[in-house]
Parts: structure tokens; C-alpha cells; sequence
């Protein structure tokens, strides 16, 4: 079933167009939404929240119009935009006292087993808070109202890699009982590798592509070749390096298994953004 | 409503309000345009929302489970809070400084009833031109609080200016119909039945006018806020 579920999203910003956006978030799972900075991510995460104003499309949450139920929904979607960087000059005590009392299902055992989890002291000021401790306090308050959907922007940039590897294991557990969703934004890909189970590609406003993680992978071949052979292969490439010996690139599946002459091997998320992002320019020069 | 006022008071609510509260004292100089007070007041509501951006309270409040009608609803009632609890200490003042300040003040309107109803109406101003002005962008405190200074010191000047014209004309043994009921009912302490009567009027209108801007105030930042993306 669709928790989320997001149709022809439309916002125009002067020399940005947020193009007819459409894709669906699964019960009990994770999607990774990638893309470069300014791809969209953001204003996409802003204008289902109703945070900026779509200029069209829909937003259903279990079904439900979003924007119509705003109040009612948002109790149950948990959201993080990169690090805690409000109220700087409070208490966490004070900030969570606050935030507790628009959730009816706060979970207070739960919140004080993830101050202790991330180390967090409710006696702190924010701006005692390092960037990472930061992202780490967001995630606590979001995390401790049970939130059915969890949409997060950003949220492992700045965490050191144990830090990390920890909130994707809790990811994990969130998703564990099939109930729950997260929609996570991230430039960290390797993290997606470990958690996601659905991608969705946003480039320049517009999504390329939304699919289960292998599906994803598995329409993409990772070559190289001679430096003689690139003139031949150069249409067929998503996205090249070239260097002294010969070349590496990115070509779509069906395209690799037709070039015999070629190296080819399995891609991997982060090579298949970087190519692609690449796709524009073609070809890297080599230094 | 309750969780967003909570939030107001426990992570805006600038320190600096108590000082510009206490600016009540004002109405215990002698000979003095106590509405100066009032205007301190509306500093104190500027840095509400002033802090409140710096501090990023637009965004968190938009991620919490709340509309921004909700959030303009709930800082509005905020403002009026502030507003009332001034109204309140300056009816104390007004009640000592009867008691023990027996003189007329001749720098502006007089302890009484018309003081409070003229402290009405400059909020009422305020609010009109403050809020909407602030939330057609949700960031513009200043430029807002430009707007409204400028409207509260010419009603200020005007009421405060009349006052002391009308006493000034009582003075010289002129006899203007209008300023003579001023001097006599209006500018000062009421202690006779006609007084109490005409006070208690204008206090009567200060409030209808404070309550009918301030509603409106409050409807026009929603719809300008209903605007916005929020920053």
C-alpha cells in the first residue's frame, strides 16, 4: 500500500521549474531521493509538506489529500530538514517540552532512550550542540512521536560514520513491522546502498527515474575501453572519464551488452549519479 | 492553540519585554505624554518577532503538525496578551497616580479612562499596519515595524497634541466649545459622574475599535501568510 503517494508536483521559482514530479512511497520501506544540490529535493520535500506552495499536482497520504488534512497528516509524518538550527539559546529540555505537546503520541521512554542512544544532554543548548549532535537531536524529536512517515532531508550529512551506520540500523527497525516508511534525501549514496530499497532521481527539477534499488543498478553497466574506442562508444555513453590509457563510463545496460570489445562490470549507485550528472558536459578532461 | 501560545511564550518571548513593560512606570512622571509608554510596547512586539526569526521559528513551526492560519492565529492572541497585560498595569497606574497625584498632567491626556481607550487605539493602529505588513513576507520585521511606528506616533502626536492643546486653551480663559469639554471630561482624572460617563464611553469605543482591527488585523496576516513559502 501507498503511504505516500505524489502526483504532477509543480513549482516554478524565477530559474527554477519543479517539472510535473510524480512518485510513490511503499508501506515499510525506505526510498532514497538523490540528485545533485538544486536538483529539487528540498523544494519537493517543502512543497509536500505545504512549506512552500505548489503551483500544482497532489500530495496523498494514505490516501488522503495532504494539503486539505495538513494538521491531521503532519502528526503523523516525523520530518527533519538537515541539522536542529532553531532556537539556538534554549535547553533541548525546553525545546522538547515544547515540541512534545502537539503529538498525542509522544513517546517519552522513547525519546529518553535516544537522548541516551545519541549521547544528547537535555541540559545543552543547541548551540553547545556540534553539527552532527545537531542532526542527532532533529532525528530524536522526530523519531519519538511515532511517526508513521518519516521524511528527512539530509539527515546523516555531518554524522561521523558510526553515527551513521547507527541511524541506518534504526532506520531498519523503524521499517521492521511493515507500517512504516521513510523518504530520506541524501548526497551520501553509499548510505542508500545500505538501507534503501526504492530510489528516486531528481535532475534539474525533473525525476529521471523511481525504482526499487536493483531494478535501478541493473539498467546501468559501468565500461571502459581504449582511448581509441571512445570516438565509436561516445553516443552510446551516459556519462566518461577520460585519462591516459583509455576511458571509464556509464552506459545503459542494453547498450553495454552489444559493446563485446568493452570492460564491463556491475554499477553502483554513486557512479551511476556521478555519469549521469555528467551526461551534459559528456566527457571529463583528464589532467 | 494552547501547545502554539505555549511555544510562544516558552522559546519567542523576548527577554526585553519586561524592561519595555515596566516602561508603565512612565505614567508616574509628572506632565508627560504617557502614550510614549504604549509605544514601548510595540518595541517589545517587534523584537518577538524579530527574535523569533533569527531564531528560526517560521520553519520550526511550519514542520509542526499546525496550519499557518493556526500559527498567525496563535501569535496574534500572543500580541494581544502583551497588549492586555500593559492595559492592565497602566488601569493600576492610572488608579495609584488618582490617588496620589493630585495634579492635572499638562504634558498629554490625563490618568484616566480616555488614556486607556487612547492606549487602545495605538495598539489597534499597530496591529492594523504591523501584522499584515509582517506577514506578507514572514521575514520583514523591520520594514513592518517602520510602517506601524509611523502610524502610531501620528496618532500619538494627534491625541497627545489635542490634550494638551485643549488644557493649554482652558488656561489662557478661551472659550471653544470642543476644547472645554475635552479639558473638562476627557482630559482629566475622572471624579464626577459626567466624567466617569464620558471616559467610560470612550474606553467602551477604544476597546470596540482595538477588538474590531485587531480581528482584522489577524484575518488580513492569514490570508497574506496563506501565501507564503515559508523560509
Amino acid at each position: 500500500m501507498k503511504i505516500l503517494a505524489i502526483q504532477n508536483l509543480r513549482k516554478a521559482y524565477p530559474g527554477f521549474l519543479l517539472n510535473d514530479v510524480s512518485f510513490d512511497v511503499e508501506e515499510g520501506c525506505i526510498m532514497g531521493f538523490i540528485g545533485r544540490n538544486g536538483a529539487g529535493k528540498t523544494t519537493t520535500i517543502k512543497c509536500i509538506l505545504n512549506l512552500a506552495h505548489a503551483d500544482g499536482g497532489s500530495v496523498l497520504f494514505e490516501g488522503r489529500d495532504l494539503w486539505a488534512n495538513e494538521t491531521v497528516c503532519k502528526k503523523e509524518i516525523g520530518l527533519v530538514l538537515g541539522e536542529f538550527d532553531y532556537y539556538k539559546r534554549k535547553k533541548l529540555r525546553v525545546i522538547a517540552d515544547v515540541t512534545k505537546r502537539f503529538y498525542p503520541d509522544w513517546d517519552e521512554a522513547l525519546y529518553q532512550e535516544l537522548l541516551k542512544r545519541f549521547s544528547l544532554d537535555p541540559e545543552k543548548k543547541v548551540s553547545e550542540l556540534s553539527q552532527g549532535m545537531r542532526v542527532k537531536f532533529a532525528l530524536a524529536l522526530a523519531l519519538s512521536h511515532r511517526a508513521k512517515l518519516l521524511i528527512l532531508d539530509e539527515p546523516t550529512s555531518g554524522l561521523d560514520p558510526v553515527s551513521r551506520d547507527e541511524l541506518l540500523e534504526i532506520f531498519r527497525t523503524i521499517i521492521e513491522d511493515g507500517r512504516h516508511s521513510i523518504l530520506f534525501s541524501t548526497h551520501i549514496i553509499s548510505d542508500l546502498e545500505k538501507c534503501a530499497d526504492y530510489i528516486t532521481y531528481i535532475k534539474g527539477g525533473k525525476i529521471l527515474c523511481s525504482t526499487d534499488v536493483e531494478t535501478f543498478k541493473d539498467a546501468y553497466r559501468l565500461v571502459s575501453g581504449e582511448a581509441e574506442q571512445l570516438a565509436e562508444y561516445r553516443d552510446r555513453l551516459v556519462g566518461c572519464r577520460a585519462h591516459a590509457f583509455g576511458f571509464t563510463g556509464l552506459m545503459r545496460r542494453e547498450d553495454a551488452e552489444a559493446a563485446e570489445d568493452l570492460k564491463i562490470a556491475p554499477a553502483d549507485m554513486e557512479s551511476i549519479m556521478i555519469y549521469t550528472e555528467k551526461e551534459d558536459g559528456h566527457e571529463s578532461v583528464a589532467f | 492553540m494552547k501547545a502554539l501560545l505555549f511555544k510562544d511564550f516558552k522559546l519567542c518571548l523576548h527577554p526585553t519585554i519586561f524592561i519595555y513593560l515596566a516602561m508603565v512606570l512612565m505614567l508616574l512622571i509628572p506632565s508627560y505624554p504617557y502614550l510614549v509608554s504604549c509605544f514601548f510596547v510595540c518595541n517589545a512586539i517587534f523584537f518577538i518577532f524579530q527574535s523569533s526569526r533569527e531564531n528560526g521559528d517560521p520553519m520550526y513551526t511550519a514542520m509542526l503538525p499546525v496550519s499557518k492560519a493556526q500559527t498567525v492565529r496563535a501569535r496574534c492572541l500572543f500580541v494581544v496578551l502583551v497588549q492586555t497585560i500593559d492595559i492592565l498595569l497602566m488601569a493600576g497606574m492610572c488608579a495609584f497616580a488618582i490617588v496620589s497625584m493630585p495634579e492635572h498632567n499638562a504634558g498629554g491626556t490625563d490618568h484616566g479612562l480616555s488614556l486607556l481607550a487612547f492606549a487602545l487605539v495605538l495598539f489597534a493602529i499597530f496591529n492594523l499596519i504591523f501584522l499584515p505588513s509582517f506577514y506578507k513576507t514572514g521575514y520583514k520585521a523591520g520594514t513592518s515595524f517602520l510602517k506601524g511606528a509611523i502610524g502610531v506616533w501620528i496618532w500619538l502626536i494627534l491625541a497627545e497634541g489635542t490634550m494638551i492643546a485643549s488644557g493649554a486653551i482652558k488656561e489662557s480663559g478661551a472659550d471653544v466649545p470642543f476644547f472645554r469639554f475635552l479639558a473638562e471630561y476627557v482630559d482629566c482624572m475622572p471624579k464626577t459622574a459626567k466624567a466617569w460617563t464620558v471616559q467610560l464611553i470612550l474606553f467602551g469605543a477604544g476597546l470596540l475599535i482595538y477588538a474590531v482591527c485587531t480581528l482584522l488585523a489577524a484575518r488580513l496576516s492569514v490570508n497574506n501568510y496563506e501565501k507564503v513559502d515559508v523560509q
